[in-house]
């Protein structure tokens, strides 16, 4: 019985950069995928009534940025020094405001509202983010230190999970991103993992 | 020692959860307020044109869970081990969560008849949702007595404080139900630093 175990629905959401984070560390782990009627029954059970949540160390953990912060110490991959670890985090927080907006502008119920958002989102929000997130990007081709960190793993998740319902820039223009990019698939471990992992609807 | 400056507005907001763990952990620092004239001329110097910012010995770090983070792990008071620090974190990010929601109908909602229903539902439904949730949490830790993690302050009471002063400013009440979390945020207020803090710091609108 692998000492880790992951609740989620049986999709990408959240949970993904925590899979990705087990991928890239050769962590092995339970990767329990919900059905919808299953939810009910376990939701009082989780420390804030959501998922994903992993089990470990006989606790069980919420808030999927934790989670994902938590196994890449495990793995490594949460940067090396105190100050790093703060330039990973500010990657991954970065990254979840952009994923938060892209959420409204799906959300949305007004038609016109949406699409006028929509296009703000695409046309200006996301360049200015890409030109903004690629001066990050460090000469060795990782936001942060040489090597591979959380903060890399989240732009592909993040940009890769929007880019599924809006149109991204292209990011064969920004040199930096590019190299991020070109680094996580190119992991062993996450490259197995996006060969492998279950086609679902999100 | 390293030179902490950290660059906000004239306010709490998103800053104060920093400001707390620096005065717990009873730092120097270079607490920069700017007008929203001067803005202009900071905006593109900072990592994402946003603040807050803490620059430390030059290197700035954004986005204010990450600083508070930063600051909690240089005095110790981050969680004391893997398990501990996810905790912290979790616990923050659900409080996070709940200041969100009210930055949503406070700052980022204009209509004035969504901005009254928000408001309604946060303190209606959410916000006594996750209040539970957090009283059970402070429980499980060694009966709620003492703080979220371990046995010690972390950046999680930081941003407990912060969350609890503003739904008390609407709700002076709103904590009667949760005796353990109404309890915890006296320990807060009193605890060295940053009782000292709370009694100079200035006071804002937000």
């Amino acid at each position: 019985m692998p000492d880790y175990k992951l609740t989620y629905f049986n999709g990408k959401g959240t949970a993904e950069l925590v899979r990705l984070v087990f991928a890239a560390g050769g962590i092995v782990y339970e990767d329990v995928r919900l059905q919808q009627d299953q939810w009910p029954e376990l939701k009082p059970k989780t420390p804030m009534g959501q998922v994903p949540i992993l089990e470990v160390e006989g606790t069980m953990l919420c808030q999927s940025n934790s989670i994902a912060r938590y196994v890449a110490k495990l793995a490594g991959l949460a940067g090396k020094t105190p100050l790093d670890q703060a330039r990973v985090d500010m990657i991954m927080d970065g990254m979840e405001d952009l994923g938060k907006k892209g959420h409204g502008v799906y959300w949305e119920k007004d038609e016109e509202k949406k699409a006028e958002k929509k296009k703000d989102y695409e046309e200006t929000f996301l360049p200015q983010f890409y030109t903004c997130m690629n001066k990050l990007v460090g000469d060795s081709g990782h936001f942060v230190g040489n090597e591979l960190t959380l903060a890399d793993i989240t732009f592909f998740n993040m940009t890769t999970l929007v880019g599924n319902y809006m149109k991204l820039p292209n990011v064969d223009e920004f040199s930096g991103l590019k190299k991020v990019m070109d680094h996580v698939t190119s992991n062993p471990g996450i490259a197995k993992w996006l060969k492998e992992r279950p086609e679902t609807p999100f | 020692m390293p030179s902490y400056k950290l660059y906000y507005f004239h306010g709490r907001g998103r800053a104060e959860p920093a400001r707390l763990m620096l005065a717990a952990a009873g730092l120097p620092y270079e607490d920069i307020r700017l007008e929203y004239e001067q803005w202009p001329e900071y905006k593109p110097k900072m990592p994402m044109g946003q603040a807050p910012v803490l620059e430390v010995d030059g290197t700035m770090i954004c986005q204010s869970v990450a600083i508070a983070r930063f600051v909690a792990k240089e005095s110790g008071r981050a969680g004391k081990t893997n398990i501990e620090q996810a905790w912290a974190d979790m616990m923050a990010d659900g409080f996070v969560d709940m200041l969100n929601k009210m930055a949503d109908y406070v700052w980022y909602e204009e209509d004035e008849a969504r901005k009254a229903e928000k408001k309604k539902t946060f303190f209606d439904t959410t916000l006594p949702e996750f209040l539970g949730y957090f009283e059970k949490l402070l429980v499980a830790n060694n009966g709620g007595g003492g703080f979220f993690v371990g046995d010690g302050l972390t950046h999680a009471e930081a941003f407990f404080l912060c969350l609890s002063d503003d739904i008390i400013a609407e709700k002076p009440n709103v904590l009667s139900p949760y005796p353990k979390l109404a309890a915890l945020v006296e320990r807060i207020k009193t605890y060295p630093g940053i009782k000292e803090w709370l009694a100079k710091r200035p006071q804002t609108p937000f």
